[in-house]
């Protein structure tokens, strides 16, 4: 009788083992439910694509160590094409079973997902297009912003760049933006800027990116005496500019924001009148975190691994937010990890990524300029990190 | 002011070579060729793979990449447009379309949507070219413009004088009168298709060598396919003075007007002519109708 009481007590507890240890199972299975809408393919894919793989390879990493939390991380792909209507479809799908979406695609596409985020209370980070205003403080609770590069702060950035190479000297400085709303609001922001600080200005010159050829547009910087170019646009734009104008002949310099493309094409320009500044360490410093990236990413992604930084330094920054998040995470929850989040950059950038309740772009931002310098036959940093508060 | 005309004559040779591809099409099969902005793309690329993925010396690799061009219009015409015969004409056009968007979305799978420069991979430079006035080119800009005179002298002799471009002329003139006598018509309009891919691979290789190379170079072939109407759809005269009608707008209006005008000019150019000469400035009015 004793020995039936303890084998049925014994089957009961095995049952009740077996029945938790499947509920953990279970539990632990469950993933943390993110959205990313990119501009994976497209016209302006050449930019974000790099984010969707850096994201993908990230993530998979994280994933095979056992997730965040005991809990992997499951990112839902949307192709916007950098198209807004595609980007209204997206984010509406994105919506429906995440805690947070991130955006990297064009700024063409960021009033339907914020519009989305604002209606379904959802945090939205954007990861590798450039920082909407709602990010700079007064930050909007559910906008933030990882990227590299923001507007009025780069503007800020080149033109104290330009003053100092200058050392005292008169310059004549033009201006190539691309025809999207951006990249000329930033640009004849920048324009005035010029003239309170003493420049003399050639009015912005807006050039469409489906140019055939940007020979005429060069003239017209060029014809109008340039000493300096500054172009803040997507790559096409900014380098095409450039190269038309050394095809004809003019021998000024030139200052673009560094997109993922720049290393690749300071090498093979080698112009030393090419100025690229940005917030991403190039690969060319060869830091352990540069290894490190080249090494993961290595049979993983269609671009080269100094594409990855921009995407790189987001995923890492949803990492710490998703670990602060703890488990179950929430839109609420995340959104208030995001809003505390500190991230040590381990060199990707000039220092660490620090948001606060007010500021979802970054407490400090840090800017360094490269270019060709024939004398070491390589590309070379034009001296050490700016910093710059945002306040 | 010379600068101007420099730019003209080069953003005009570009348009000529792509819009030949047009019109001999069109003279040959009545089909208005939509893809013909991809095949530009398509011979950039080409150009690419070779080079790159072969490693063929320049000189083996330009006419290796140009003589693969000329091949896939061949094989576009046998494989999808041969098909299409004794179909409405509008079908025929809907798979140019297609065919467009589909070699967009291979380019993009194989080569990704990084810009590349086949130039540098050649081991070839662009160095500026000084003319008199001031004005300064490329060397590619300079080898688009010659390269434009020699395909359309070419082109001109070819249909004039060759047997085989006497056939192409007559195919396309009276084609039932053609058939008659004989002419093998699917050789003509594979031959309509090579020579289009052709020009369109040139034209592809001269941009990627001279500017870069992208998947999204085909809406070039948007504003080359407004400088075949302003021309007229059936002339290959027409192409040349369309081409530098446009471009000169396009030019001068980034030069003294708003640059962004420059983006729609081709169009702009091609809504005027169609309210004053809808059959284009040599093409034929009996045309239209067809159109």
């Amino acid at each position: 009788m004793r020995r039936r009481v303890s084998l049925t007590w014994g089957g009961v507890l095995l049952a009740s083992g077996l029945y938790a240890g499947s509920l953990a199972t279970v539990e632990a299975a469950d993933p943390y439910r993110i959205g990313m809408g990119a501009a994976i393919t497209g016209r302006f894919s050449g930019g974000y694509a790099p984010t969707y793989e850096a994201y993908k390879a990230y993530f998979k990493r994280v994933n095979d160590a056992g997730g965040i939390n005991g809990h992997p991380v499951e990112i839902t792909y949307e192709d916007d094409r950098g198209e807004p209507q595609r980007a209204a479809a997206a984010a509406k799908k994105l919506a429906e079973n995440s805690i947070l979406i991130i955006n990297a695609s064009i700024s063409a596409t960021y009033k339907p997902y914020m519009t989305e985020s604002e209606t379904d209370k959802i945090p939205l980070m954007f990861g590798g297009g450039v920082c909407p205003r709602e990010a700079f403080p007064p930050a909007s609770p559910l906008i933030f912003c990882s990227t590299s590069f923001g507007s009025k702060w780069d503007s800020r950035f080149t033109l104290s760049f330009i003053k100092e190479q200058a050392a005292g000297k008169k310059v004549k400085i033009g201006f190539a933006a691309q025809d999207i709303p951006l990249s000329r609001i930033e640009l004849e922001f920048a324009e005035q800027l010029a003239k309170e600080m003493g420049f003399e200005v050639i009015p912005v010159v807006v050039v469409p990116g489906t140019a055939a050829d940007f020979t005429p547009f060069a003239q017209k910087l060029k014809d109008a005496g340039a000493d300096w170019v500054f172009s803040w646009a997507p790559w096409g734009v900014e380098i095409g500019v450039f190269e038309a104008l050394q095809r004809i002949g003019w021998k000024g310099n030139y200052i673009l924001y560094g997109h993922q493309q720049t290393e690749d094409e300071l090498a093979r320009l080698r112009a030393p009148n090419l100025y690229a500044f940005g917030g991403n360490a190039l690969f060319t410093e060869n830091l352990p975190i540069h290894a490190e990236i080249t090494r993961l990413v290595k049979g993983q992604t269609t671009h080269p691994p100094h594409y990855m930084a921009e995407g790189w330094v987001s995923a890492m920054v949803l990492e710490a937010a998703l670990k602060q998040c703890g488990w179950p995470c929430t839109r609420e929850k995340i959104a208030a990890a995001l809003a505390t989040v500190t991230l040590d950059t381990k060199g990707l950038r000039g220092g660490p990524i620090e948001w606060t309740a007010d500021n979802h772009y970054r407490k400090t931002t840090y800017y360094k300029v490269y270019r060709w310098d024939p004398a070491k036959n390589a590309i070379a940093a034009v001296g050490g990190w700016t910093k710059l508060d945002i306040k | 002011m010379t600068q101007a005309l420099a730019t003209t004559l080069v953003v005009a040779s570009l348009y000529a070579l792509l819009g030949a591809g047009y019109v001999l099409v069109y003279r040959a099969s009545r089909v208005l060729n939509l893809a013909q902005g991809d095949l530009l793309t398509l011979g950039g690329y080409l150009l690419f793979a070779v080079t790159g993925t072969i490693g063929a010396a320049p000189a083996l690799a330009v006419p290796l990449a140009l003589g693969l061009s000329t091949l896939a219009g061949f094989l576009i015409y046998h494989a999808l447009m041969r098909p299409m015969a004794g179909h409405p004409i509008f079908a025929a056009v809907l798979v140019t379309v297609t065919l467009g968007i589909l070699l967009r979305a291979a380019i993009v799978l194989i080569f990704t949507d990084r810009i590349r420069h086949p130039l540098t991979m050649l081991g070839w430079r662009n160095p500026p070219f000084p003319l008199p006035g001031g004005t300064v080119v490329s060397t590619f800009d300079l080898a688009t413009v010659a390269t434009a005179v020699v395909v359309f002298a070419a082109l001109f002799l070819f249909l004039r004088f060759s047997p085989i471009g006497i056939q192409m002329r007559a195919a396309g003139e009276r084609a039932l009168l053609a058939s008659q006598r004989g002419i093998n018509f699917q050789f003509i309009f594979a031959l309509a298709w090579a020579l289009a891919a052709f020009c369109g691979g040139l034209a592809g290789m001269l941009y990627a060598c001279n500017i870069r190379l992208e998947p999204s170079l085909d809406v070039l072939g948007l504003k080359a396919f407004a400088v075949a109407l302003v021309g007229g759809l059936d002339s290959l005269a027409g192409v040349i003075p369309a081409a530098l009608i446009v471009a000169g707008i396009e030019v001068l209006s980034i030069r003294y007007g708003n640059p962004l005008l420059s983006d729609v000019s081709p169009f702009l150019c091609l809504l005027a002519m169609l309210l004053v000469r809808p059959w284009g400035l040599l093409g034929t009015k009996e045309e239209l109708d067809r159109v």
